[in-house]
């Protein structure tokens, strides 16, 4: 028996242990004010700007708010911002804040803020960057007004601010947005609707949110980070609870009320109570990557990078990780998230169909491959890592590769995929890691389709017709330009290897039925969410 | 007695020091960096570069140390990379689920095995004899997580008597804090008390074949009284070292229950802070056990002369 086996033997026995509940345990009771949530990790730290995790990111959403915000069909809308004016040669903005905006700690929000904001931001992050250095200023005109001034045009400049990748634009107060961009804040007031109850928090174990009563909900509808953020109960505790099994039964056992992320291994019984319901969580998914160093042999030859992308299933791959729910699954001949509207399959076809183990080793033969050890990083206390090291170890010595697995953990990984020193002198040849479909929804926040060369992310590919591409897609007017660009970079990025994408993934929340409200989207959404007792 | 206790506690600083030495060293040259971690995935070099002198972990190792110890000396553990509050004060957030973890699995403990293990050695050779001793054997061997699950299951899904997990301060009421510790506890303590009933056994059986057993028993003294008083007392000594070498035990156990149990514990504190190479609060932490097992071998040493008054220091 091994330790999967018990976890499912507990959750089920528990499932089924509950299937005719009535009573409420003698743990229950916490009132239906409180909604008791499971995140997807620990909440180590929170500065949304300094620390980019996504559970970062996902608590900074209820505690500050940002200038737009994206709905559900990935379209920046307004949020903080009663409206905007671009000049007609597109380098002058001129923004003006919703009235009544307030911070938690009772200050009006004023545009001195949004500007210390927007400048703490834009050290840290990619598109932020991107509008620095066009910038010429960046200025307060009034409390509700302020200019950004650029040299050129930057069309994406909603989307930047709008964009619900880490790091999102989160408006702070002047005082705090002042702190060095590399140095973490120490006051947590947003003008979000919720507050931060600092006093409450252990990391590793619990962060409390309260209802912020001064906060107005713009009129519209909700719609992901757009739209009326309503606050439908008083307080919100989030539990970390490092094992699955425990949160499972947690669940069940109606200690807490939602459960971000449960293991697809104990979705079965989940299932199975009748108390709970369970659906995917985040229709955008996630993009398995089986990453090689583009610097070093045999990875520097792109016949050797095309030959495994040859040989590559992605169904092993994908059920290595999700199991056999093909609800959870699909094929992905590309880069960029199914079901968006810049989805390709442009020059997919290498990852299409029956594969070719003989005519990779042939390939792979032809460049010049001759039995090197192949460092192989594999973080295994990250199941999908683990699980996507398992299998790419098994497909490398098919093609007849000599594997130097390194079963590490994710931290080593984190620092030793840094090293740009050749695999034998602590550098590596490949590891594995998965993006957030969010994140690859278009070429701005993804950062692991850019192929840069030395600026490139880990394994530094040199691709200049994918990069042409990505300028193109920045430069484009409308959406059938952008289209066309990302199909081009597509194939450039696929002719190339940027890397070798392993499939589409989805995973699914779980919650308990008298919580109602809760929405699909790439992180969880307080806002709507209510609870009976 | 107390110049040795005395002594005992200013032996104790040499000893840290070298554990000081020792985890700051292991550390520095253990691989993966905090920086990684804090700046994400999608951080360019520059970024981590950046992060990492403001944390000033590129600074040299003596200096790092030095600037560590002068702190300790300061009474100041440092701050969290991640966190940004003082190490001390996440020590003091999980120090009592910790220690009433601790605590209420050592009382179960002597609750249960020093009984346990006197029994067997009165009934040493008999069908009961047998069954504790089995079921020392199936308590050695079963992993923690495996007992903390079934104990979930049982008596938390199935019959809805406890909490899954959590932790309620002592301060919200006795009931609402030793209900969310039973389950734990049980857990954690399984393989402490089939040690400690193992021992007592074999310590009991010893004195039992003791002349001034037979005598007492010559003299009409009841079982009970032979057993607890005289028997037990003189057998007190390996039982209570196995008790004080036990918490190391517990300190590993904890870890594994704190996880299970969604304890907000220490435990749980050292596996966050390792998994994200959170320098300072690794550091503490184990500081922290260091003195802990140091104060705890004193302690035994100091039980003693309670126990057996021929032990003199």
């Amino acid at each position: 028996m091994d330790r999967r086996t018990v976890l499912k033997g507990l959750a089920g026995a528990g499932g089924l242990a509950l299937t005719g509940l009535s009573a409420p345990a003698i743990a229950q009771g916490a009132s239906a004010r409180t909604l008791r949530f499971v995140p997807q990790a620990n909440l180590a730290n929170f500065d949304p700007i300094w620390g980019t995790q996504y559970v970062v990111r996902n608590a900074a959403t209820m505690v500050w708010d940002t200038l737009y915000g994206i709905d559900s069909s990935l379209q920046p809308q307004r949020q903080m911002v009663e409206s905007e004016e671009v000049t007609d040669d597109g380098t002058t903005w001129t923004f003006k804040l919703r009235p009544g905006l307030k911070f938690h700690d009772g200050e009006p929000v004023r545009s001195k803020d949004v500007v210390a904001s927007l400048t703490r931001w834009s050290a840290r992050d990619p598109m932020g960057l991107m509008i620095k250095a066009l910038q010429q200023e960046l200025t307060a005109v009034d409390d509700r007004t302020f200019k950004w001034v650029l040299k050129q045009p930057f069309p994406k400049m909603l989307y930047a601010l709008a964009k619900n990748n880490s790091p999102c634009g989160f408006i702070m107060p002047e005082r705090i947005a002042q702190t060095d961009p590399f140095k973490q804040i120490t006051e947590y007031v947003g003008s979000g609707p919720m507050k931060f109850a600092k006093g409450e928090w252990v990391p590793g174990a619990k962060a409390v949110f309260e209802k912020f009563t001064d906060y107005v909900p713009r009129q519209e509808k909700a719609s992901w980070l757009a739209g009326g953020k309503q606050i439908l109960v008083d307080r919100i505790e989030w539990i970390v609870m490092p094992d699955p099994a425990t949160a499972a039964a947690a669940l069940q056992n109606g200690e807490v009320d939602w459960w971000e992320n449960p293991i697809a291994d104990l979705v079965p019984v989940l299932k199975k109570n009748k108390n709970i319901s369970v659906d995917i969580g985040d229709p955008l998914g996630n993009i398995g990557s089986f990453r090689m160093n583009h610097l070093f042999a045999p990875f520097n030859d792109v016949r050797a990078r095309r030959a495994v992308l040859m040989a590559l299933s992605q169904e092993d791959y994908m059920r290595a990780i999700v199991g056999d729910d093909t609800a959870l699954w699909k094929p992905l001949p590309g880069f960029f998230t199914p079901d968006t509207p810049l989805y390709s399959e442009v020059g997919g076809e290498i990852l299409k169909g029956k594969r070719d183990l003989d005519a990779a080793k042939k390939l792979l033969a032809e460049s010049g491959y001759s039995g090197q050890p192949v460092t192989c990083l594999v973080a295994q206390d990250q199941p999908i890592t683990k699980a996507q090291g398992d299998v790419t170890a098994d497909l490398l010595k098919k093609l007849g590769m000599n594997v130097d697995f390194v079963a590490t953990d994710w931290g080593t990984v984190g620092s030793r995929r840094a090293q740009k020193t050749p695999p034998g002198q602590g550098g590596w040849n490949m590891f594995h890691t998965w993006h957030a479909g969010a994140d690859c929804i278009n070429p701005a926040p993804y950062t692991a389709v850019r192929a840069n060369g030395d600026k490139a992310w880990f394994g530094w590919p040199n691709s200049p017709g994918t990069e042409k591409e990505v300028a193109s897609w920045f430069e484009a007017k409308n959406l059938d330009e952008e289209k066309a660009a990302i199909g081009r970079l597509n194939k450039a990025a696929l002719d190339d290897v940027v890397y070798a994408p392993t499939g589409f993934f989805l995973s699914y929340t779980a919650w308990r039925k008298n919580v109602s409200g809760i929405t699909k989207g790439p992180l969880p959404f307080f806002w709507g969410v209510s609870k009976s007792a | 007695m107390l110049s040795y206790i005395l002594r005992r506690i200013v032996a104790t600083l040499p000893v840290m020091a070298i554990v000081a030495l020792f985890v700051f060293s292991l550390l520095y040259i253990a691989p993966g960096d905090p920086a990684v971690v804090i700046a994400g995935d999608q951080a360019s070099p520059e970024d981590v570069e950046r992060i990492r002198q403001s944390l000033g972990l590129n600074r040299p190792f003596l200096v790092q140390f030095g600037g560590w110890v002068w702190r300790i000396l300061h009474g100041d553990l440092g701050t969290s990379i991640f966190t940004n509050l003082p190490v001390s004060a996440m020590i003091g957030q999980r120090l009592g689920p910790t220690l009433s973890l601790m605590i209420v699995t050592l009382l179960l403990t002597i609750a249960v095995a020093v009984p346990l293990g006197v029994v067997a050695a009165w009934k040493a050779g008999s069908l009961i004899d047998r069954v504790i001793m089995g079921f020392a054997v199936f308590g050695f061997s079963l992993p923690v997580f495996v007992v903390g699950y079934m104990l979930a299951y049982i008596f938390a899904l199935e019959l809805e008597w406890l909490p899954v997990q959590g932790y309620t301060p002592l301060s919200s009421g006795f009931w609402p804090w030793l209900e969310n510790l039973i389950l734990p506890a049980i857990a954690l303590g399984c393989v402490y008390i089939a040690l400690v009933a193992r021992i007592t056994r074999a310590a009991m059986l010893e004195v039992l074949q003791q002349d001034y057993i037979r005598t007492a028993k010559a003299k009409g003294l009841g079982q009970g009284g032979i057993l607890f008083i005289h028997a037990l007392k003189n057998a007190a000594v390996p039982i209570v070292t196995v008790i004080g070498i036990g918490i190391a035990l517990l300190i590993g156990g904890a870890v594994v229950t704190e996880s299970v149990f969604a304890i907000p514990g220490l435990g749980r504190l050292t596996i966050d802070a390792i998994l994200r190479r959170d320098y300072p609060v690794i550091q503490g932490i184990v500081l922290l056990f260091s003195f802990v097992y140091v104060l705890v071998n004193l302690m035994i040493d100091v039980v003693y002369t309670l126990v057996d008054p021929r032990i003199r220091y």
